[in-house]
């Protein structure tokens, strides 16, 4: 009589499979997007994280405020600083929020190794790095964008001219945008170079506001002496002055030492995507060889 | 003063990048004056100095010093180890702040002076030099304190220069008699009349005094009351 | 010989209790602190350390209170669990700078020395950012050791050290204690502890939940069933006779071995001989098999 044959068998007690639908790529970068844009206002993140970003767009929004109502009040005819004379002047505060918080967005998943994780998921590092540039570079132009509706609230308020200020805040908003993809490429380039925050922060104070500092003494000196040429040349090389001469040739209601007209405007917007493509490529390529290791 | 605190701090700051951050400013600022001295004249370079390197570099300079032999460690909690010896806590704060201030003199006052001599007038820029050495020793004092507190050091330093001395300074006049540059300034105004005359000579003095000695003594403080905490 | 002693010492931060009224005295030898993640340990050990403030009770070392005391640590050597952070010193260099730092006469010698005796003498020239996890551990207890200090802390020794580094560490550690030195470390790993110290103060959550020797806590925990292992010429016998017994709640045959579960502890293990005798069988092997620190830590844990 033969023997039974001896079975046995394991069940699979383990990870369960799932076979059902699964979101894409274009969902991950979407939610990863909003997910960076709330981090960039400390939202989602500890009360403390809340307090810097706070602090500085209250502070940008207070002399708008101020200028609001002593608008309202008087019954000026027309704003006493143009919109993008504003985030110009503004700049030390969105320079600053653009330093203190790059570092959230590009250092800490690297420091902390933990963006192993977010790549070990199907989102290619490329796609990771342009998403959070456009995360921070979203979260500039909100915090340059509120001052400037603000104004435009206060100045419907005041009943100034409807066409000519819906033209100026729309010609600022453009410009900021512009100004924002700028200053989130550089600032977000620096800090995934130097994962220490102290000096990712000074490093985009560097980059922002002492080379912005540097060009503009060199673009009066030069236009004091005549060589209008150079200083408008100057202006080249940093995100502030691109910004401001090109709302110069914008008319956008902004001065610079020596104006922005003829061959130079072009030169302006090149240099400006330039800038940004060479901080994206940069981006990419530095989460890249990350994404390798 | 103890010398194997100010030895380690030293290596911290000239260790690896930080030193190339460290000295891209004085390069920055006395090529600078100097490219514009070449091609305008003295005159329109000096106005470089008190528009961009006083204000703006000796700061940023004493920031990036004051951090760098204090903020990592406490940042990291590594402090520990240095702390866990029978060593007066005010002698380390105090050590690693003469390395500090030695960073700022070498690299934030000391290329003000050449700069400015690059652009002729001796007087005023050893006026300026007396300036940028009576503030860069408070500020480092004033930033290694911050840096004792707080982990953001950085920031709240560079709001401090940024937003109170820079953009508040430049609004409101009163903001003089609370700003650690314009003290330095008040200085070296009685050495050349170019420079501006913000507050009373005695208060620059006696509030730059203040603000080094209490700073080092609060950066001690702190480092007395060192908390050790679990990881985060 | 040092002593460090707690006396009703707690230590809350906000609202939150970290360390709840814990009085204990840490003398001589190895003592293992035993508790499971976030019980409290490394706020218990920064207290000892003089690193942090109890909010309420004393702290002190041979009757000195730690805090803001700078010259306990001529006499306390620290380990933190804290990573090294000066990477761009060799071990050399770091293990000399606290010899410096301690004013020692002869620095140099006394550096020599200590790697000699944690066995890093061969890589002290390389930097510390190339160094291993075991390696950064042995330098850092040689920093702590380079003073001689009778009083030896450690927070988490042997996290992430692989077994043979661990076995080093271990042998380092018990030799210390065997010289007189008081020395403590934390862990949450059960079989560190027991291989390492048989006195263990254990904390869960913030509280102090039991001192002494661990096989002396087993035994006064006599409101649960204690296991014995027993093995004897005919185990289905004696198992039979052991049911009969008031005292014994549950056995089991296992393999070559009974599985006996008394509650009394004190007349079982006395009056087993005789039984045995009575029915003539041999006893090979009686032995208590669940006084190994696992059961002790999970009885004051589920408590």
């Amino acid at each position: 009589m033969p023997e039974a044959p001896r079975s046995g068998v394991i069940h699979d007690l383990g990870y369960r499979r799932y076979d059902g639908p699964r979101d894409g790529t274009a969902t991950i970068a979407r939610t990863l997007f909003v997910t960076g844009l709330r981090h960039a206002y400390g939202l989602g993140r500890s009360g403390r994280s809340k307090v810097m970003p706070f602090l500085l767009l209250g502070m940008s929004l207070l002399p708008a405020a101020v200028v609001v109502g002593f608008v309202v009040l008087t019954g000026l005819r027309s704003l006493p600083v143009s919109y993008a004379a504003y985030t110009n002047q503004t700049q030390l505060l969105v320079s600053l929020f653009a330093a203190s918080q790059a570092p959230v967005l590009f250092s800490r998943d690297l420091r902390h190794r933990s963006i192993v994780l977010y790549l070990a998921r199907p989102l290619p590092a490329t796609v990771f790095a342009l998403v959070r540039w456009a995360s921070l570079a979203v979260a500039m132009w909100l915090f340059t964008a509120l001052p400037t509706v603000l104004l435009y609230l206060g100045a419907m308020l005041a009943g100034l001219d409807k066409s000519d200020q819906t033209t100026d805040a729309l010609k600022a908003l453009v410009l900021q945008a512009g100004l924002a993809a700028l200053i989130a490429g550089v600032t977000g380039l620096i800090s995934s170079v130097s994962l220490r925050r102290g000096f990712a922060v000074v490093g985009s104070v560097m980059a922002l506001i002492v080379l912005s500092g540097v060009v503009t003494a060199v673009q009066n000196i030069a236009s004091a002496e005549g060589e209008d040429p150079a200083s408008v040349g100057v202006g080249l090389v940093s995100p502030w002055s691109l910004h401001n001469g090109l709302a110069n040739a914008w008319g956008a209601g902004l001065d610079t030492p020596a104006p922005v007209d003829g061959a130079w405007v072009p030169a302006y917007v090149l240099v400006a995507l330039l800038l940004i493509g060479g901080c994206l490529l940069g981006l990419v390529a530095r989460f890249r060889k990350v994404g390798t290791r | 003063m103890n010398a194997t605190i100010a030895k380690l701090a030293l290596q911290a700051l000239l260790g690896r990048r930080r030193f190339f951050l460290l000295l891209a400013f004085p390069v920055l600022l006395v090529g600078l004056v100097a490219l514009v001295t070449a091609l305008t004249d003295g005159e329109a370079a000096f106005e470089l100095l008190p528009g961009l390197g006083y204000p703006l570099v000796l700061p940023l300079v004493a920031i990036l010093a004051a951090s760098s032999v204090l903020g990592p460690e406490v940042d990291d909690g590594s402090i520990v180890y240095l702390l866990a010896k029978p060593v007066n806590r005010y002698a380390v704060a105090f050590s690693k702040w003469l390395v500090a201030l030695a960073a700022t003199l070498a690299a934030g006052s000391l290329p003000i002076l050449l700069a400015a001599l690059l652009t002729g007038d001796a007087g005023r820029a050893w006026a300026l030099f007396v300036g940028a050495v009576v503030a860069g020793t408070a500020y480092s004092a004033l930033f290694l304190a911050i840096s004792a507190v707080t982990r953001h050091a950085v920031i709240a330093s560079l709001m401090f220069v940024l937003i109170w001395e820079s953009l508040l300074g430049n609004l409101f006049t009163g903001i003089a008699w609370l700003s650690i540059g314009q003290w330095g300034l008040r200085v070296g105004h009685e050495l050349s009349d170019q420079l501006p005359d913000p507050a009373s000579l005695p208060w620059a003095i006696g509030a730059s005094l203040v603000v080094t000695v209490v700073g080092v003594w609060f950066a001690g403080d702190r480092l007395r009351s060192f908390t050790l905490r679990g990881e985060d | 010989m040092s002593t460090l002693v707690l006396d009703s010492a707690s230590r809350w931060f906000g609202n939150v209790v970290a360390v709840n009224d814990v009085s204990l005295t840490i003398g001589p030898g190895v003592t293992g602190l035993l508790g499971p993640n976030g019980a409290g340990k490394t706020t218990l050990l920064a207290m000892m350390s003089g690193f942090l403030a109890p909010s309420s009770g004393h702290v002190t070392l041979d009757g000195r209170p730690v805090w803001r005391n700078t010259e306990i640590y001529r006499r306390i050597g620290l380990v933190p669990e804290r990573e090294l952070s000066f990477g761009y010193l060799t071990g050399r260099q770091f293990v000399r700078a606290n010899a410096d730092l301690h004013r020692l006469p002869d620095a140099a010698a006394a550096t020599e020395r200590i790697l000699g005796v944690v066995d890093m003498v061969e890589p002290a020239g390389r930097r510390l950012d190339t160094y291993s996890k075991g390696m950064r551990q042995r330098v850092k207890i040689a920093a702590a050791l380079v003073h001689d200090p009778s009083v030896l802390l450690l927070d988490e020794p042997f996290n992430g050290v692989d077994p043979r580094q661990r076995m080093h560490l271990m042998d380092l550690l018990r030799r210390l204690g065997d010289e007189g030195r008081t020395v403590l470390f934390s862990s949450h790993i059960l079989e560190e502890v027991e291989r390492l110290a048989r006195h263990i103060e254990v904390v869960v959550s913030g509280r102090h939940a039991a001192s002494g020797d661990f096989g002396a806590i087993r035994q006064l925990m006599t409101d649960r069933p204690v296991q014995y292992a027993v093995q004897s010429s005919d185990n289905r016998t004696l198992a039979a006779l052991l049911m009969e017994q008031v005292s014994v709640r549950a056995v089991a045959l296992r393999g070559d071995h009974l599985d006996v579960q008394v509650d009394d502890l004190g007349s079982f293990a006395v009056g087993l001989p005789e039984l045995a005798r009575r029915h003539d069988l041999t006893i090979f092997e009686l032995s208590p098999s669940d006084e190994s620190l696992e059961s002790v830590f999970a009885y004051l844990v589920a408590r």
